[in-house]
C-alpha cells in the first residue's frame, strides 16, 4: 500500500499535548480530511501511521515526521492540501513525500535530533568564557548523567551521544544548539547535557528556566538524500 | 500567550487542559462583539468537556453575531498554587483573557460537591464572593444546571439563577445584558431579569425563619418580582438548536465521543431521581433529525464513536430503527455506536450486542435496590427476573463482566434489603458460571452509593441515613461480598452526607460554604482532595449543624428551602408519590399512555413529544 512521509510542526498550544494526544489528534484529523487511511486489522482497527519519535510534553518540534499508509495512491499535493485544513492551531503540515514500500520505518532509521534552547544565567559569563567551557566539556572522554528509573538512579555515559554542542552567551541568557543521539538505540536529552555542563562547574545557569525545542530529526542515510 | 502562563504550564500536571485551541473552538472578535460570556465549569477540563450542555450553549451563544462565549474550568490545585503565587487571574481558554473582563460569568452546577470550586473560581477571577459586594465593574454572575433547583446555599454568591433549560433562557438574558450595558445599573438589571420566566434573583427575596430554625416564609422584596420561579423547558425539541460541530478536545476527556442527544426527559418516575423530575416531559427527536445531526458531527469532528445519550436511551421509542440506520450508514466508515446506560432487560442487551462489535468494557445495569419490596418503594420497575434475563443475555453474547449499581440508605430500607443486594450479586455471578464464562474473567462489580434525598422528588421530605448507619451497611455488604469474581465498590459516606447537606440546605449554609473554601476545601468530589475535617471545622465556626439539614425529616407542612422554585411537577403529585412509596405501590410511566398526573404539562403548557407521534393527554385535575 502506498506510504507517505509527512513533515509537520507541533508548536503553540499543541506542544503541551502528550504524545498520545498527538496520536489521537492525527486520527481525528485524518478522518476529517477524508483520506482513505489504511487501518490495522483486528477488533479495534487503528489507522496505520507511525511517528519517528515522541516529543516530551511542553517541547515544541519544528520538523517532526510520521509515515502514513493509504488504501490507494493519492498525489502528495492532494494529501498536503487536505491535511492542511484539518488540524487545530499548533500543528502545521509542512511537507508530504511518497516513501518506498521497503524503506525502513522512521523509528528504526532515526539517529539524531537537533535542539535549540535557552536558559537564564545566575551569574556573569562572557561569550569567550562560554566557548571555553563548551570546548573543555566536549573534550571530556566520559560524561556521566544520572537517570532515575523506577526509583533507582543509574548513570550512563552520554558523551558519545553528543554530536554537536554550540552556544552563545547573552546578557542574562545563554543560547544553545545541540545535535544528540535519538531513537531506540540510545537517547540523550538536551536537559541532561545542560545539567552535566553545569555540573562540570563554572557555568552559572538556572536549570529550571531552560526551554528547548526540537529543530529537526536526522535519519540513517539511504541511497537517497535524507528527508 | 501570556509568557508567565506558558512558563507555569511547564510545571503543572496535564498542561493540555489549560491551553485551549481545540478543533472547532471559536475565538470571536472581542472588540466587535457586544456581549461577552464565559462559561465556567467548576471542575477539571476533562469532566467539563464531557458535558453536553456546554457544547449546546456554546453553539446557542456563538451562532449569534452580538454575543460570544468562551470557556474556563477549575484549575487543579497545582495550577491554582502557581496562579496565586504569580498573581495570574482565572483566564478563559479561547482568548486567555481574565474572566473579570467578561460581561457574564456563567456557572453550571452539575453536582453539589463543586460548590467550593465555584467560590474558588470567583476568587481566582478577582471578584468579591458575595453578590452584595460586587459592582458594575464586575461581570454578572449567573448559574444554572440541576443544582440550581435548590439554589439557596449559593444564594449570596450568585447574582441570578437560571431554572430550567439554558438554550431557552440564554437568548433572553443576552438581550437583557445588552440593555444593561446602556446604563450599567445592576439593580435595574436584576429587577428586569426577575421578570423573565425561569430566572431567579435571590437578592430580591427575603427569607424569614421561625424560632425553631424552620423557614417561616420567603417573600419578594420588590414589586414585580414573582413569588415563585417557574422552570423553562424547550418545546419542539426536534427543532431545538444543536451544534453541528462539537469542540473536539485535544487531550483525552471522560466522554470523548459524539454525544447525540436522542431525547430529553424520562418519565419512568423513579422516586429518588431528580433528573427524572426536572427534565420532564419526555421529548424525542425524530430519526431523520438524529441521522442528519450524526452525519454533520462525524464529518466535523472526526470522532469514531457516536454515543446515543439521554436519561434512558432504550426507552427512546424509535431506538431500534435509529440504531439500524446509524449502523447501515456508519459501520463501514469505522464509526462505532454506543449506549451509555442500559435499561435492566434483555432488549437493552440485544441492542448493546447489535451496536458493539467488540465486547470491551462490561455492561452496566442499575437495579438500585436489593429486594422487590424496596424496588417497588422507589418505583424502579425492574424485577429480579428482568435482571437475570439481562445478565444471561449479556454473558451469552460474550460479555465477561457486568457492573451493578445499587443504593443504600433508601427510605424504609431494612437489613433484608441490604442483604438482598449481596444475594442478587451472587445470583448474577452464578448465572455467569452456569453459562460457562471463564472463572478468571467473570467479574461482577457491585457499586453501592449512598442515597441522597434531592429537591423536587417524592423523597424530598425524607431524611438521609446517618453516616454511622451507612458505614454499618457498607461493612455488612463487604462481609457478604467476599466472593471470588465479585468486586465491591462503595462511596465515602462523609462525602454523601455533605452532598445531602448542600442538596437540602438553605441560605444559612452560605457562611459555612465560604468558610470551608477559606479553610482550603476544593474539589470536594475528588477523594484525594476531600477534607471532611475542614468542613466540620467550617460548620463549627459558623454555628451550623449539618445533620439538622441532611438527616432531618421534613414535614409536609414545612416550607422547604426550594419551595419558591417551581420545577413543573406539582407538590400534590410529589406528595402522592411519597405516600405510594411508603405503601410500596408502583406508578406507571406516562409513556404507556396513562398520565400519572405529575401536573407538569399543564403547568408548563407543554406536552410529551414522541418520535412515533403517539399522544399522551394529561389528566385535567392535576395542577
Amino acid at each position: 500500500m502506498p506510504r507517505y512521509r509527512i513533515q509537520f510542526s507541533k508548536e503553540g498550544p499543541a506542544r503541551f499535548w502528550s504524545h498520545l494526544d498527538l496520536v489521537r489528534n492525527f486520527e481525528r484529523a485524518l478522518r476529517r480530511a477524508g483520506l482513505p487511511v489504511l487501518y490495522s486489522q483486528g477488533f479495534n482497527p487503528h489507522p496505520r501511521f507511525s511517528f519517528a519519535a515522541p516529543l516530551p510534553v511542553g517541547m515544541a518540534g519544528e520538523k517532526e515526521y510520521l509515515d502514513l499508509e493509504l488504501e490507494q495512491n493519492i498525489s502528495p499535493k492532494e494529501i498536503f492540501f487536505r491535511l492542511s485544513r484539518v488540524f487545530p492551531p499548533g500543528v502545521r503540515i509542512k511537507e508530504v513525500q511518497p516513501v518506498r514500500d521497503d524503506a525502513p520505518s522512521l523509528m528504526a532509521a532515526l539517529e539524531k535530533a537537533g535542539y535549540s534552547g535557552e536558559a537564564e544565567l545566575s551569574g556573569e559569563i562572557s561569550d569567550a568564557g562560554l566557548q571555553e567551557r563548551l570546548q573543555s566539556f566536549l573534550a571530556l572522554p566520559v560524561v556521566e548523567a544520572a537517570k532515575k528509573k523506577k526509583g533507582e538512579v543509574t548513570t550512563r555515559n552520554i558523551r558519545p551521544g553528543i554530536y554537536r554542542l554550540e552556544g552563545r552567551a547573552g546578557p542574562r541568557k545563554v543560547f544553545l544548539e545541540m545535535e544528540l543521539q535519538a531513537g531506540s538505540r540510545g537517547h540523550v536529552r538536551p536537559e541532561e547535557v545542560l545539567e552535566s555542563l553545569a555540573k562540570e562547574g563554572g557555568f552559572p545557569v538556572l536549570l529550571e528556566t531552560a526551554v528547548f525545542k526540537r529543530t529537526g530529526l536526522f535519519f540513517k542515510k539511504e541511497k537517497k538524500k535524507n528527508v | 500567550m501570556d509568557p508567565r502562563i506558558e512558563n507555569i504550564l511547564r510545571r503543572v500536571q496535564r498542561p493540555a487542559r489549560y491551553v485551549g485551541g481545540e478543533w472547532n473552538a471559536l475565538r470571536k472578535d472581542w472588540e466587535k462583539t457586544p456581549v461577552k460570556i464565559v462559561f465556567a465549569f467548576p471542575d477539571v477540563y476533562e469532566v467539563g468537556m464531557s458535558h453536553l450542555g456546554l457544547q449546546i450553549l456554546y453553539h446557542v451563544v456563538n451562532r449569534r453575531d452580538d454575543a460570544l462565549m468562551e470557556r474556563t474550568f477549575a484549575p487543579w490545585t497545582d495550577l491554582e498554587r502557581e496562579m496565586r503565587q504569580n498573581r495570574i487571574p482565572l483566564f478563559s481558554l479561547e482568548s486567555r483573557r481574565p474572566v473579570g473582563d467578561f460581561d457574564l460569568l456563567a456557572f453550571t452546577l452539575q453536582y453539589e460537591m463543586t460548590f467550593t470550586n465555584v467560590l474558588n473560581m470567583l476568587d481566582l477571577a478577582g471578584l468579591p464572593l458575595r453578590t452584595a459586594l460586587r459592582t458594575n465593574r464586575h461581570p454578572l454572575v449567573i448559574a444554572g444546571g440541576p443544582c440550581a433547583y435548590n439554589p439557596e446555599p449559593l444564594a449570596e454568591f450568585i447574582d441570578l439563577f437560571v431554572i430550567g433549560e439554558g438554550e431557552e433562557v440564554f437568548p433572553e438574558i443576552i438581550d437583557l445584558v445588552k440593555d444593561y450595558q446602556k446604563d450599567r445599573d445592576r439593580d435595574r438589571f436584576f429587577l428586569r431579569a426577575a421578570g423573565v420566566t425561569g430566572v431567579y434573583v435571590p437578592s430580591l427575596y427575603l427569607v424569614k425563619y421561625q424560632p425553631d430554625g424552620k423557614i417561616g416564609g420567603l417573600q419578594p422584596v420588590k414589586e414585580g418580582v414573582p413569588e415563585r420561579v417557574t422552570r423553562r423547558a424547550v418545546k419542539n425539541f426536534d427543532a431545538a438548536p444543536f451544534p453541528a460541530a462539537f469542540i473536539v478536545p485535544s487531550t483525552e476527556v471522560v466522554h470523548d465521543r459524539i454525544m447525540l442527544e436522542v431525547m430529553r426527559g424520562c418519565t419512568r418516575g423513579c422516586r429518588f431521581c431528580q433528573a427524572g423530575m426536572i427534565y420532564r416531559p419526555v421529548r424525542e427527536k425524530s430519526v431523520e433529525t438524529l441521522l442528519e445531526q450524526a452525519r454533520q458531527l462525524v464529518e466535523n469532528t472526526g470522532y469514531d464513536e457516536i454515543s446515543l445519550v439521554s436519561l434512558s436511551t432504550a426507552d427512546y421509542s424509535q431506538v431500534e430503527k435509529l440504531v439500524r440506520k446509524l449502523l447501515a450508514e456508519f459501520a463501514g466508515r469505522k464509526v462505532n455506536i454506543s449506549l451509555p446506560s442500559l435499561r435492566v432487560d434483555a432488549f437493552s442487551v440485544d441492542l448493546a450486542r447489535e451496536v458493539s462489535r467488540v465486547r470491551r468494557a462490561g455492561l452496566t445495569f442499575a437495579p438500585e435496590a436489593g429486594t422487590q419490596r424496596l424496588r417497588d418503594v422507589i418505583n424502579k420497575g425492574v424485577t429480579e427476573e428482568d435482571l437475570l434475563q439481562a445478565v444471561e443475555s449479556a454473558f451469552a453474547a460474550g460479555w465477561n463482566a457486568v457492573k451493578l449499581y445499587f443504593m443504600i440508605g433508601l427510605p424504609t430500607e431494612t437489613r433484608t434489603d441490604v442483604e438482598g443486594i449481596a444475594a442478587l450479586a451472587h445470583q448474577v455471578l452464578e448465572t455467569g458460571r452456569r453459562l460457562g464464562v471463564p472463572r478468571g474473567r467473570l467479574t461482577v462489580t457491585v457499586s453501592v452509593s449512598c442515597f441522597v434525598p434531592k429537591s423536587h422528588t417524592p423523597f424530598q421530605w425524607e431524611p438521609m441515613e446517618t453516616m454511622d448507619k451507612l458505614s454499618e451497611k457498607q461493612a455488612l455488604l463487604k462481609s457478604l461480598l467476599k466472593t471470588r469474581g465479585i468486586v465491591f465498590r462503595w462511596h465515602d459516606p462523609r462525602m454523601s452526607f455533605l452532598e445531602g447537606v448542600l442538596a437540602r440546605g438553605d441560605r444559612r449554609l452560605g457562611p459555612a460554604l465560604a468558610e470551608a473554601w477559606r479553610l482550603g476545601c476544593r474539589f470536594d468530589g475528588w477523594s484525594e482532595c476531600f477534607r471532611f475535617d475542614l468542613w466540620q471545622e467550617a460548620f463549627a465556626r459558623t454555628g451550623v449543624d449539618p445533620a439538622w439539614y441532611a438527616c432531618r425529616k421534613y414535614a409536609y407542612s414545612d416550607l422547604l428551602p426550594w419551595e419558591h422554585i417551581d420545577a413543573g411537577v406539582s407538590k400534590k403529585y410529589l406528595l402522592r408519590e411519597h405516600q405510594r412509596a411508603l405503601a410500596g405501590k408502583p406508578t406507571v410511566d406516562c409513556r404507556e399512555g396513562k398520565c400519572s398526573g405529575c401536573g407538569l404539562c399543564v403547568a408548563l403548557e407543554i406536552e410529551p413529544e414522541l418520535a412515533g407521534g403517539k399522544k399522551i393527554a394529561p389528566v385535567q385535575d392535576s395542577i
